[in-house]
């Protein structure tokens, strides 16, 4: 089996109430998603917080897993990098300000470099390649939104445009991504 | 979206689709979004689609081991409360009476007597969202596992496989397969009488035509439930 069929067996398992198979399933692929969720929170407890989250929400709800569209690993990173985003969504309502200046320096810095590129599966590589051909700025928007939970206001903020005005330009700006990826 | 008067934004559902994903949207257009999606499956197509293109973010994201407390602390919060109950089962508590005496008829057809001498024992199959309801009757007098289904359909590639775990560490052990049929009657082999308790789960699956290939489930998962006796 491919890794992908094995995790899709465990998944299969897990729904049957198999601990065995939970317990592999958390073997195989915690630490990756335990570091996206650092990745999106840079906090340790918050992150192991939400780790739990998710492997509960495996435990409770494998069965809503649904092959068609999802390989496991992207249904396992998009149920931690939600939990992740609307986890630091809840705190960060608290320190907007300080949240915004962030957002400011990190729309400035780069995304991955070439060498980082070419170890990465198809679909990044693809994604990257395709960002690169959006302006640099618009870029890094859809990067911040995924991972740092940008919303339009803060960038609109961060960046002195008006907010329609940004909308309109990223709706854009994905509409050409889409077409590059091949939609 | 493009079917509302007072925005003029270029994408329609196509870039909604996208910043529902990276949460972009107000609360208001992901309520509305999500209403779409549910009607529309190649909205929902869309969505996954670009989950798995933007999930490429984080391969560059380097693993780090979480802490071993931490799967402590899983495992006790997951193993602990029961999972939760099908929805059909918890809104309806007293359709099990319905279903019990529907259940005893049934007994009485296929055992032909209402006293055994080892307990019958039954299992509710229900997966309410794909529309699947089955009944498995395990029969001891007659060595023969029955299941009824009384809903959902099996398409003409492929047959249900039942499958019994016995406990939450082992592994399923097919009992045989339903195609066409509605009811069907399996002659349990004497290996497998003693899994036939009240702590075992039945369970359902898709497979291909003539059952997994490989001794376990290999399709999706239909539905399942434990084994127990009828009042």
């Amino acid at each position: 089996m491919t890794p992908q069929e094995e995790l899709e067996a465990l998944i299969a398992r897990i729904v049957m109430g198999d601990r065995k198979a939970f317990s592999e399933l958390y073997m195989r692929t915690s630490a990756k998603l335990f570091g996206i969720a650092l990745r999106v929170l840079k906090q340790d407890a918050p992150a192991e917080e939400v780790l739990q989250e998710v492997y509960l929400k495996v435990w409770n709800r494998a069965g809503q897993y649904r092959v068609n569209g999802y390989s496991p690993m992207t249904w396992l990173i998009t149920i931690t990098r939600n939990a992740a985003i609307d986890r630091l969504r809840r705190r960060s309502a608290r320190g907007a300000q300080a949240d915004v200046d962030a957002l400011a320096d990190r729309l400035a810095a780069p995304g991955p470099g070439p060498e980082a590129q070419a170890v990465m599966s198809d679909e990044a590589r693809l994604l990257h390649q395709c960002l690169a051909e959006l302006p640099e700025d618009r870029a890094e928007m859809v990067r911040s939104a995924y991972l740092d939970g940008a919303t339009y206001a803060e960038i609109a903020e961060a960046t002195g445009t008006k907010l329609n005005t940004l909308r309109t330009w990223l709706r854009r700006s994905l509409m050409q991504l889409r077409e590059c990826l091949g939609g | 979206m493009t079917d509302r008067d007072d925005t003029d934004l270029p994408g329609g559902f196509e870039a909604a689709a996208a910043e529902y994903v990276l949460g972009l949207l107000t609360p208001q257009e992901r309520a509305q979004f999500e209403k779409a999606m549910r009607a529309d499956p190649d909205l929902e197509q869309d969505v996954a689609a670009w989950s798995t293109y933007f999930a490429g973010y984080t391969d560059s994201i380097e693993e780090v081991p979480a802490p071993p407390q931490l799967w402590s602390r899983i495992e006790a919060a997951a193993f602990a409360a029961p999972r939760r109950k099908p929805f059909w089962q918890q809104l309806w508590p007293y359709a099990a009476g319905a279903l019990a005496a529907s259940v005893l008829a049934f007994a009485v057809y296929t055992t032909g007597s209402l006293g055994p001498e080892e307990p019958h024992l039954y299992a509710d199959l229900v997966a309410e969202e794909q529309g699947y309801v089955l009944l498995a009757h395990w029969a001891p007098d007659s060595q023969t596992f029955m299941l009824r289904r009384d809903a959902g359909d099996v398409p003409e590639d492929n047959a249900i496989e039942i499958w019994v775990i016995p406990g939450p560490d082992s592994a399923p052990v097919s009992v045989g397969l339903m195609q066409a049929a509605t009811l069907t009657q399996i002659p349990v082999p004497d290996a497998l009488v003693p899994l036939m308790t009240p702590q075992t789960t039945v369970a359902v699956s898709l497979e291909p035509k003539g059952g997994s290939a490989t001794g376990a489930p290999t399709g999706p998962i239909l539905a399942t439930g434990p084994l127990g006796n009828r009042g």
